[in-house]
């Protein structure tokens, strides 16, 4: 359960080394356990500077690409999980659990309680998952609210005294690290009995819970005869309770209106007490019928201080909000575009914004555009090869709207233009950006009657609702577009 | 030396942590453990600095402290400046526990013996069970803070030492009840709990009332080391709770409960379960992982404990909670998961793997738990991924691969849809047009067209051929999804030559069922190329690696063509590595024709050179010697250059390797017969060799040069023929023969070989006359006997005989020769020796202990020989 070592890595790619060490920490008890339990299989953990090495290589993150290393590139070297074989020293160092996000390469080294040949499957070691919740948890808290370098150096030189909050021995004891900064810094916080130790104080002040319904709605549009066009929405509810007294039960129940749309795959906070079982089995991977569950959704809660995401889910909603087809016609150096777009119109009418934007890659820069647009204007960026059609707050009353141009482009420049490795010969894409505040696409929202308290004072409740745009892509129908098994199940 | 300051200290410290063993191996090193402990003491130095040192030593203990004396002083000093601390709040308190802790644990210094561990455990568990220290140890402010970390501490101690806090268990569950942290508290007690039956089940004994011991077990008196002492034996390599691992390791079978023990253990685990809910997420899967291992297998302990946190956990989007829940499936199957559960555990574990919410790094260990899921019926083998029998397409639909992917969520998922088109094949024939193995095709030809783009960046060629890999291997019973495969292949190298190094090493780690279509699909492609290409070292480099002795004519004419535009080194190279190859192969005629074409036509010395040789060695070699002699060099493989290694390969291949014999020569029961004597020599054969030639000389010239014997092939285990070794004597005399052993060995290096000599007896010469005409043998020999003198000599001497008596003797060495027997009084018996003695005996009335020989032979020499011989008879039994 507990992990050898830690470290942060910025990678840092043209540099010479690729990436500095930003933080590490070693734990050397575990370590000797480690020696033990691994026996003859024992591989040391090593220093930072062979480790980042090391690592970086195995991470294909250092630059040089050139050439075919088999130790690299080898057909039979194929990893299938973030967990590796880090070759230090004539050894391999395994398990290596590491992921890069946002430039930012999060690793640690599990202990392993038993001898590593042969390998034992991942499965079975409890430290794996340990060490992700680990990495996850630290990842959460220096992209908080981080957006500065100094901001993050700030975050990073806390770490240190954070984990020995957290993970003083390398078994972790709560990942979320923002609790354990919060705890320090009130170091009086006096514990109630029976205080649960993912919440390290209590609330004081006038009672008032915040819920708020993010969805995003992901699509795929080819305009085929054989594809079908796919779309998906994702949501996640988003609590803050700020209650008095030191277990204070809540209850949130979602609702649909009585068209709305099965939530499904449903997964909760860990502070979700019980579940319905009706929750537990509607999910994606059945059929649709018209008995899905379709809720109220409940949820008794003991909410934790700090603002959480109670629910995650998914929904088949039973049309895209917005339709499109998009063709791209090759003449010469030329490209012929033509773009349709349609408001459903079961659909709220009032964007926050909405964009959508046209990239050409493996091409040049674009030296010259003619269109004409029926709404909303055109920006071109040149270098970047990009048209963005800005649509704007609402669609026309007819809710459909077009767009038609022709595009020269200069010679490529390998260094300058972006290269895309699905956009290749006609194959193309345009993707929409939006956002509708207010509004579901499931229709899902949260009645503020059905909230129920049960603690002292009648509490102040509030409730948001949007819907955001995500990976909402519609593909040149006269070409070849990548598709996924579901789309082909017509 | 004095304190350092403030200044020396980070600098120092930012030295040591670049590099530790650099930093220890400097001056500075050996002091840094002493400067260290003494400047935790110093006034001047701020409180954030000392943290900064105490953190160091959590993480470096063993630099610091490199041995158990070391660490034990270490850790007393380190208790020492935790009492001096004045009684205001400080920061320093908790690090200097986790620091003593550590130095402890970490040196090996925590045993009975050490005097700083019986300092800091009562110290630790006082701080955590919140008894009365006295105020002068710690503020009021800092008592719950400090009492958490002394029951990390414990923990940490635990671990390393299981059975360490085993006299405790009692008092943790009482404490349990009370008010306080729950989490710490919760996760000793299980950690304690599980270790204590482990190492009981171990010792065959019982939980001993530890369970119910009451809280004044511990207090006063000195540590119970009892259990832990018995840990100490145990703490190695362990089964974690996995079946695959698991079985007898564990033996918690072996425990034997009293029903009150059994009684009280499942009230703790009841009592731990029920609290569990105020514990962190991943302090929750800690416990559960604990309280699996701790139950697992214990009888009498039905695992329905768990049950009531099952469902609060299956709605989770914890990845260590799924995790645990995994855990308790394999540790408990059947008995705590139905069938239905078990499909619902399925169901949540494939919706993970694919929800949208989650990130990928979890997506990924979801797939493999699905591949390794803990089924409760397992069909397959164990220890090979394979979708579990729950998991049907319909479930597996969101979890196909799709070039949107990355590369890794790609290949996981690709895995997952080859084991389905294998079971899509078990199926058969059910029509449908959209089938995975469709689907797989399509996706390949996506990723080939991917690493077909000119310039695009190798991981996309990567990913393309490690999925061909990844297909070829789950689906090498499959013609139909490789033939499509292997021709998809050759046009992604018609399109982009430049991968030739990742078709060379999918060619080399792919099976045959890949391989030998692949091989002649791209030869047939590279044959087919006019050989003046920019990408002709693309194809020399394929070439090398697929040519063979099929399509000789269209490989030599591409190699012909393709010569004219070698012109720098490195081509002519991979040109001539290509011949190498063809040599190796055994291509005979038109390769000749070629190498002597590119001999003249070269134009860089070092090519033609070669291609001379090749034509020399194709001209003078047989064609498996070729081969060997081409082959790598078995010495020195690793050798970058070329042509270094090339001629060591010639070297070893070429030249006669003296080695230890492969085989013993033995002298054999020998038959006497024919017009010469022979040896019957008997083989061992110690390895196996081929066209072996026995080369022997006789020593003095006593026999005539004897002939070589040849044999084809001998391996170990096989029967062997006895060796037929004529002689030819020029003198009547034993001798010894010097044997040489020369032979090819498996790898077709040949070698030379001293075998230990082999001796000639006199009596091996023996040969019998012919038989005289039935009625005339008295005749015969008197005949013989007269005429040996007067040109020979006679003698008498006594044979003795053993309690076989003569009949015995003579039937055993002396059969052949007997000319009149008139048994069990009378033999006479006539020996020829060759070249042309003969020695006759005449053996009559025979005595209880012995018989008199009359001797006659027409070779005076030949007397020693005989006396040696018959007075020697007895004694060979």
């Amino acid at each position: 359960m507990a992990q050898r070592a830690v470290w942060l890595i910025s990678h840092e790619s043209g540099t010479p080394l690729g990436g500095i060490v930003k933080f590490s920490r070693r734990y050397p008890t575990v370590e000797k356990r480690a020696k033990v339990f691994n026996g003859a299989s024992y591989v040391p953990v090593p220093e930072d500077g062979p480790f980042l090495k090391a690592l970086l290589f195995e991470l294909r993150l250092l630059d040089d690409e050139k050439d075919f290393l088999e130790s690299r590139d080898s057909c039979s070297h194929i990893n299938k999980t973030s967990i590796y074989g880090v070759p230090v020293g004539g050894e391999e160092l395994w398990p290596v659990v590491a992921f890069l996000k946002n430039g930012m390469i999060y690793a640690c080294v599990p202990l392993v309680e038993q001898t590593l040949s042969p390998r034992p499957p991942l499965i079975s070691i409890s430290g794996i998952s340990q060490g992700f919740e680990l990495l996850f948890g630290v990842q959460d808290f220096l992209s908080s609210g981080q957006k500065t370098d100094s901001e993050l150096n700030t975050k990073l030189s806390q770490l240190s005294d954070l984990l020995l909050q957290t993970c003083p021995f390398g078994t972790l004891l709560d990942a979320n690290l923002q609790n354990s900064l919060d705890s320090i810094n009130s170091a009086s916080v006096t514990h109630l009995q029976k205080q649960p130790a993912w919440k390290t104080g209590t609330y004081k002040g006038k009672p008032q819970v915040s819920i708020s319904i993010t969805e995003k709605v992901n699509s795929m549009q080819y305009d085929k005869q054989e594809i079908a066009d796919t779309w998906q929405v994702v949501g996640v509810v988003t609590c803050k309770c700020d209650l008095e007294g030191s277990m204070p039960n809540v209850t949130i129940s979602l609702s649909l209106p009585t068209n709305g749309s099965p939530l499904q795959d449903i997964l909760v906070h860990p502070c979700v007490t019980s579940l319905d079982s009706a929750i537990l089995t509607s999910s994606s991977i059945d059929a649709m019928d018209d008995s899905a569950f379709s809720g109220p959704y409940k949820f008794p809660l003991t909410p934790p201080l700090e603002s959480f995401n109670l629910c995650y889910y998914t929904s088949q909603v039973p049309v895209p909000p917005i339709l499109g087809f998009y063709q791209v016609k090759e003449e010469e150096v030329q490209l012929k575009i033509t773009v349709n777009l349609k408001l459903h119109e079961s659909v709220k009418n009032s964007f926050e914004f909405c964009e959508a934007h046209i990239p050409f890659y493996n091409r040049g820069p674009i030296t010259h555009v003619e269109y004409k647009a029926s709404f909303g204007q055109l920006e071109v960026f040149r270098e970047k090869s990009l048209l963005v059609w800005i649509i704007g707050q609402k669609f026309p009353k007819s809710m459909e709207i077009s767009l038609s141009g022709t595009i020269t482009f200069g010679a490529k420049n390998h260094e300058k233009q972006p290269f895309d490795q699905i956009c290749i010969g006609g194959t193309a894409y345009l993707k929409l950006h939006f956002r509708i505040l207010d509004y579901t696409l499931t229709g899902c929202y949260v009645d503020q009657h059905s909230v129920q308290v049960f603690a002292s004072g009648k509490p102040k409740i509030s409730t948001y609702r949007k819907l955001i745009s995500s990976d909402y892509y519609i593909w040149n129908s006269k070409a070849p577009a990548p598709v996924t098994y579901g789309s082909l199940l017509l | 030396m004095g304190p350092l300051g403030r200044e020396t200290w980070a600098q120092r410290l930012g030295t040591f942590r670049a590099s530790p063993s650099a930093f220890m191996a400097g001056p500075e090193g050996e002091d840094l453990g002493r400067d260290l402990l003494s400047d935790l003491r110093s006034e001047k130095l701020s409180e954030p600095m000392k943290v900064a040192l105490l953190a160091l030593s959590l993480e470096y203990p063993d630099q610091l402290w490199p041995d158990a004396p070391a660490a034990e002083a270490a850790a007393t000093s380190l208790l020492d400046t935790l009492v001096l601390l004045p009684p205001r709040p400080s920061a320093l308190r908790r690090p200097l526990l986790l620091a003593a802790t550590t130095a402890l644990a970490a040196g090996g210094a925590l045993n009975p013996a050490s005097g700083a561990s019986g300092r800091l455990l009562p110290l630790l568990l006082g701080l955590a069970s919140g008894r009365d220290l006295g105020r002068s140890f710690c503020p009021a402010s800092e008592q719950r803070p400090l009492q958490a970390t002394a029951w990390e501490c414990l923990r940490e101690l635990e671990s390393c030492r299981p059975g360490l806090l085993g006299g405790c268990l009692g008092l943790l569950r009482a404490l349990l009840g009370r008010e306080g942290p729950a989490q710490p508290l919760s996760l000793l007690l299980a950690l304690a709990l599980r270790n204590a039956l482990v190492i009981q089940a171990r010792a065959g004994a019982g939980l001993q009332g530890l369970l119910t011991a009451g809280e004044s077990s511990m207090e006063g008196g000195p540590w119970n080391w009892m259990l832990a002492e018995e840990g100490e034996v145990h703490l190695q390599p362990q089964a974690p709770s996995w079946p695959a691992a698991e079985e007898d390791e564990c033996g918690l079978a072996a425990l034997e409960l009293s029903p009150e023990e059994a009684r009280e253990l499942r009230a703790t685990v009841a009592q731990l379960l029920d609290a569990s809910y105020l514990l962190t997420p991943v302090a929750q899967a800690q416990l559960l992982w604990l309280l699996g291992w701790a139950l697992r297998g214990l009888r009498g302990q039905p695992p329905v404990l768990f049950k009531p946190q099952l469902v609060r956990l299956l709605g989770t989007a914890q990845l260590t909670l799924l995790h645990a829940m995994l855990a308790l499936k394999a540790a408990f199957g059947e008995a705590l998961f139905t069938a239905q559960d078990e499909a619902l555990l399925l169901r949540r574990l494939t919706l993970a793997a694919q929800h949208p919410a989650l990130p990928l790094p979890t997506h990924l260990f979801y797939l493999h738990c699905l591949l390794n899921f803990p089924e409760n019926w397992p069909l397959g083998p164990t220890g090979e991924e394979a979708a579990p029998l729950l998991l049907g397409s319909q479930l597996c639909r969101g979890l196909l691969p799709s070039l949107l992917h990355e590369p890794m969520a790609l290949l996981a998922r690709l895995h997952l849809l080859c084991l389905l088109c294998v079971e899509d094949e078990e199926k058969e024939g059910k029509g449908q047009d959209r089938s995975p193995r469709h689907y797989l095709e399509e996706l390949l030809a996506g990723l080939r067209q991917r690493a077909a783009l000119d310039g695009g960046p190798r991981a996309l060629a990567t990913l393309c051929f490690q999925a061909s890999y990844l297909v070829a291997h789950c689906l090498a019973g499959q013609p139909v999804v490789l033939i499509p495969l292997t021709q998809g292949l050759a046009q992604l190298y018609r399109a982009r030559p430049a991968l030739a190094p990742h078709f060379v090493d999918l060619l080399d780690h792919v099976g045959p069922e890949l391989q030998e279509p692949l091989r002649v699909a791209l030869r047939q492609e590279v044959a087919s190329r006019p050989g003046r290409e920019e990408a002709l070292r693309w194809h020399l480099q394929m070439l090398a690696s697929v040519a063979d002795g099929d399509a000789q004519s269209a490989t030599l004419s591409f190699l012909r063509a393709a010569a004219a535009h070698c012109t720098d080194w490195g081509l002519q190279q991979a040109l001539l590595r290509v011949c190498r190859a063809l040599l190796r192969a055994g291509v005979g005629g038109g390769l000749a024709d070629l190498l002597q074409e590119l001999a003249r036509q070269l134009e860089d010395p070092d090519g033609q050179d070669h291609a001379r040789l090749y034509y020399i060695l194709l001209a003078h070699l047989a064609g498996p010697k070729l081969g060997v002699a081409l082959g790598p060099s078995l010495a020195a493989p690793a050798l970058a250059s070329s042509l270094v290694a090339e001629n060591q390969g010639f070297a070893a291949a070429l030249m006669v390797q003296e080695a230890p014999a492969p085989i013993r020569l033995s002298v054999g029961p020998r038959r006497a017969e024919g017009a010469v004597p022979v040896l019957r020599l008997q083989v061992e054969v110690l390895e196996p060799v081929y066209s072996l030639e026995l080369r022997f000389r006789v020593e003095g010239q006593l026999y005539a040069p004897l002939g070589a014997v040849h044999v084809p092939c001998l391996c170990p285990g096989r029967p062997t023929r006895p060796l037929l070794l004529p002689l030819q004597p020029r003198r009547p005399a034993p001798a010894r023969l010097a044997v040489r052993a020369l032979y090819s060995t498996p790898s077709g290096l040949t070698c030379h070989a001293h075998l230990p000599p082999l001796l000639v007896a006199f009596a091996d010469l023996f040969l019998p006359f012919p038989q005289p005409p039935e009625g005339a043998q008295l005749d015969f020999f008197e005949e013989l006997w007269d005429s040996c003198l007067p040109k020979g000599t006679e003698s008498r001497l006594w044979c003795p005989l053993g309690p076989e008596g003569l009949e015995a003797l003579v039937s055993r060495h002396l059969e052949p020769f007997v000319v009149v027997a008139q048994p069990p009084v009378s033999y006479l018996v006539a020996i020829r020796l060759p070249p042309d003695s003969r020695l006759l005996l005449r053996l009559e009335a025979a005595q209880a202990d012995g018989v008199p020989v009359a001797l006659r032979t027409d070779d005076w020499a030949v007397l020693p020989l005989a006396g040696d011989y018959l007075r020697g008879l007895s004694a060979a039994g």
